[in-house]
């Protein structure tokens, strides 16, 4: 009988310890790669070396005796162990990849405007695409004819001033471009001067306060000039009004009902 | 005399604009003002500082600078970079002209009253000539070309000081080379312009001072700051022999509660103006000749005109905002009480309408009809005309489109007492009459003016029984107009002083007319004269405390029953002239109220005269008779205007 003693975990620390214990031990591996074809012939040739330690140290014995084909049984089992375990780390990770993708499209298509949108504009483009030929054929003869270097785009770009010529002079076309630079002027103006009079650092004061003064000091101190806030509530003050009206208005016709 | 329920109303929430700029004309004495909503306002200083011609406000106009040039021409400036006249003859804007610096900060005029400086935001000073028709641009000063304005005797500018951001609000420059300058710490500083060197620093104030003006004849010049006060500076000989001088600070006047934005030095006043829309004229005492009455201070709050109409059958009120319209209709009551006691409303005032225009610019004057089913209101360039329909307290407005060409603004609108026709004033100095039916209005006619006088008619009142329309103008009496006929009846001889109220007496079609001396004339349209009762009047003379009051009257009604009845009302007091009644002579008590019943017979006879002035309700803005035991008071009490205003500078008092 085969007492089996308990492996340690087929870890590389057996392949380190297989390389430093020499050269019978490589034999016998290189000897057993050749014929199964897989690196993990390490792995089979493990228990032939162990084996072998244990024995030395414990007993005299003679080598345990190992079929060939058990051994071949053991190293096939293990490489189909390993094979099934890759086999499955892979199949996670693609289904990892797989997910994530889905993941990134749906995101992307939640960016991107409806289909129905997508359609119209899509359209739109070929429709203008087919008509800006026709606008470049015009400018160009146009270009052609008149043989002047400006075109037509400034005409259109700008409103200039047109004096009306009419009966009555009701208006007339400025220059928006104008008359927004003089409104932000004046604007700019009208913000510096309200700043140095109203603006911070200067030393303004409530007109309720500036009234109240004079009752502050007086013998009988009396309540401020805007004692009442008449704004208060006012939303509130309106709907009773209102209330008081309907209900009024429903008073007035129940005795009569 | 009678028993009146009064009808005191409060609701009218006027607010005048602030004051921003002050121009005073020397040849004229007249002062030219401009508020912050672009009104511009004339006040003829020896009429009784009556302001007897107004330019309506513009929201796109800031003006900054004011100034007369060349006699009787008045420019003014704003931020909007636009140098604009205003024709004083027929109360319009001549011409505007784009300086093209961007928003313009100050302007001057040069002492020989041919040229115009402008200040501009880009740094740049240009210079006009000012033409007969127009302003024409000559030159262009640069930032280093500073010296070249050294011509100019005042020149006002906006300068930025980097240190402490101090602003200079004010310069004046005075022609023996001495430069003062009034800036944003208090200070009022005194410069000499041949070395460029500071000579004296005064620290005036803990604000900023805001605005400062010299004298004509350069002795004195008045300054004022953002706490109300205003400083008086005086070249004074340093000892009584010597002939050095140096600047005095001589009078402080606290008369504003808010900043002072402009002061002018007229020969003998002191003219001031600022946010608190009040335009104080404090004559100086040194300078006025003749010490009565005339050189007391005068505050002018209130304007000159009436803001306020009434439809009497209707008990509505319309009141002129810059604006819109307002359209209230007055609470009644059922109780009844005895002299003095305030009665409890019923129903209180309602607020039917609140009409807003469109456009930038102030309405200038407006009108419901007496029957209360039309309402008219113009500005500058449009006229509107409503119609309103009135079924069970439910109101509804119908605008009448479709003006005549002719009819683009007016200065004063008039309805007739039978609400048919419609009487407009224009500023061309054309007088038109409408007929309105209930679609529209039919028959546009003009009335023929007397031939040669193209003036703008101020005031129109209308006689109740229809045929006479009165209209006063700038200068030239008032001219009374057949409206059958739509021709001229007569002139009323010219008086020196402008007119501040006219009216038409019921039945016996006497013209009232008020002007700004307090002189009350009567005239009878049938008789072309005089009445008796006035040549009486003006042969004793008024009371001399009736002549002393500051405020013109506005406005002049009559009793439906009772001719001899005259109602007026200025800011202060209302009176009730009962022509049956002795007139006052100097040594009587003018205001007396009712004696007290314990008297006698024979005093209450020997006191009663014909002028019964109550001062119970006051500051006034309107009074009128509804019917014959109803009158209506529109108060504006001060306190609510100045709580609407912008905030003024802290003052620390101890204790607070």
């Amino acid at each position: 009988m085969v007492q089996l003693r308990p492996r340690a975990s087929r870890a590389p620390a057996s392949a380190s310890a297989m390389v430093d214990e020499g050269q019978p031990a490589s034999e016998e591996e290189a000897g057993h790669g050749l014929l199964l074809g897989q690196p993990s012939s390490g792995a089979a040739a493990e228990p032939l070396e162990e084996d072998e330690e244990g024995d030395d140290e414990l007993d005299d014995e003679a080598p345990e005796e190992l079929t060939f084909a058990s051994a071949q049984a053991e190293a096939k089992e293990e490489e189909r162990r390993v094979r099934e375990t890759v086999r499955r780390d892979k199949a996670l990770l693609k289904e990892k990849r797989k997910r994530r993708e889905e993941l990134f499209i749906e995101q992307k298509k939640r960016k991107l405007l409806p289909d129905t949108i997508l359609e119209k504009l899509t359209t739109a483009s070929q429709t203008s695409v087919k008509k800006s030929p026709g606008k470049l054929k015009e400018v160009n003869l146009q270009k052609k004819n008149e043989e002047r270097e400006k075109g037509s785009d400034s005409k259109k770009a700008k409103v200039q001033k047109v004096q009306t010529v009419g009966q009555n002079k009701s208006y007339m076309a400025v220059r928006l471009k104008d008359q927004d630079l003089r409104d932000s002027r004046q604007e700019a103006a009208k913000a510096f001067i309200q700043n140095c009079l109203y603006g911070p650092g200067t030393n303004r004061t409530t007109v309720n306060k500036f009234l109240s003064l004079e009752n502050k000091r007086l013998p009988m101190k009396k309540a401020a000039a805007q004692f009442l806030n008449n704004t208060w509530g006012s939303q509130r003050k309106q709907n009773a009004k209102r209330f008081t009206k309907r209900w009024m208005v429903r008073k007035m016709k129940t005795p009569k009902t | 005399m009678g028993e009146f329920n009064v009808h005191r109303v409060r609701f009218f929430n006027y607010v005048p604009s602030g004051i921003r700029c002050v121009a005073y004309n020397n040849q004229s004495n007249r002062l030219a003002v401009s508020r912050t909503d672009g009104t511009v306002e004339i006040y003829n200083l020896s009429a009784n500082y009556f302001q007897e011609k107004f330019f309506p406000g513009h929201e796109s106009r800031a003006t900054e600078a004011l100034c007369w040039a060349k006699g009787q021409r008045l420019f003014s400036a704003g931020l909007n970079g636009e140098i604009i006249e205003y024709d004083l003859q027929a109360l319009t804007i001549k011409y505007a002209v784009d300086a093209f610096g961007g928003p313009i900060w100050s302007m001057a005029a040069s002492p020989n009253a041919s040229q115009l400086l402008v200040g501009c935001e880009d740094g740049s000073v240009k210079l006009f000539q000012i033409t007969p028709d127009k302003i024409q641009f000559e030159r262009n000063f640069d930032r280093q070309k500073r010296s070249a304005i050294g011509k100019m005797l005042v020149d006002r500018q906006y300068m930025g000081v980097s240190k402490r951001k101090c602003i200079i609000w004010g310069v004046a420059f005075l022609s023996d080379g001495t430069v003062i300058s009034v800036d944003s710490a208090g200070k009022v500083q005194i410069w000499d312009s041949a070395t460029g060197t500071l000579v004296k620093n005064h620290l005036v104030s803990n604000a900023d001072v805001q605005s400062i003006a010299v004298s004509p004849q350069e002795d004195s010049f008045v300054v004022g700051t953002a706490e109300g006060t205003v400083f008086h500076f005086q070249l004074v000989s340093v000892t009584s022999s010597s002939s050095e001088k140096q600047w005095v600070r001589t009078k402080p006047f606290q008369h504003h509660t808010h900043d002072v934005r402009a002061v002018a030095h007229s020969p003998t006043a002191l003219i001031s103006g600022g946010t608190d829309t009040h335009l104080v004229i404090r004559p100086l005492m040194e300078k006025v000749e003749v010490k009565n009455y005339d050189a007391a201070l005068r505050k002018i709050t209130f304007p000159h005109r009436r803001l306020v109409s009434c439809a009497k059958k209707k008990q509505l009120l319309l009141f002129q905002f810059a604006h819109h319209l307002e359209l209230w209709r007055l609470g009644s009551t059922v109780a009844t009480g005895k002299n003095g006691d305030t009665l409890p409303l019923s129903k209180n005032a309602d607020h039917l309408l609140h009409l807003k225009t469109k456009g930038p610019e102030n309405i200038i004057c407006s009108c419901i009809s007496p029957c209360g089913g039309w309402i008219a209101c113009s500005t500058a360039s449009r006229f509107f005309l409503y119609r309103l329909n009135y079924e069970h307290d439910n109101i509804s407005l119908q605008r009448v489109s479709k003006m005549p060409v002719f009819l683009r603004s007016a200065l004063q609108i008039l309805f007739s007492e039978d609400s048919t026709k419609l009487f407009v004033a224009s500023n061309q100095g054309s007088l038109r009459v409408i007929r309105l039916q209930e679609g529209g209005f039919t028959h546009p006619r003009a009335f023929q003016p007397q031939s040669g006088t193209v003036q703008s008619m101020c005031l129109l009142a209308v006689s109740p029984d229809g045929n006479w329309l009165a209209a006063s103008g700038s200068s030239a009496g008032v001219h009374v107009y057949n409206v059958k006929q739509l021709k001229l009846h007569c002139t009323v001889p010219a008086y020196n002083f402008p007119v501040t109220a006219l009216a038409i007496a019921p039945n016996t079609n006497n013209l009232v007319i008020a002007h700004s001396d307090q002189q009350v004339f009567e005239y009878s349209i049938p008789d072309k004269q005089y009445t008796e009762w006035s040549r009486t009047v003006q042969k004793q003379g008024f009371h001399h405390l009736w002549l002393q009051r500051d405020t013109p009257i506005t406005h002049i009604s009559f009793h439906p029953k009772r001719p001899m009845h005259i109602l007026l009302h200025d800011t202060y007091m209302f009176c009730l002239i009962d022509k049956s009644l002795p007139l006052p002579n100097d040594k009587t008590l003018l205001y007396n109220p009712l004696p007290p019943t314990n008297e006698s017979d024979v005093i209450r006879r020997r006191t009663a005269h014909a002028f019964k002035i109550s001062k119970k309700y006051k500051p006034l803005l309107f009074v009128d008779l509804l019917d014959e035991k109803t009158l209506v008071a529109v108060e504006r009490p001060l306190d609510d205007i100045v709580a609407q205003l912008p905030p003024p500078i802290k003052k620390k008092k101890f204790g607070t």
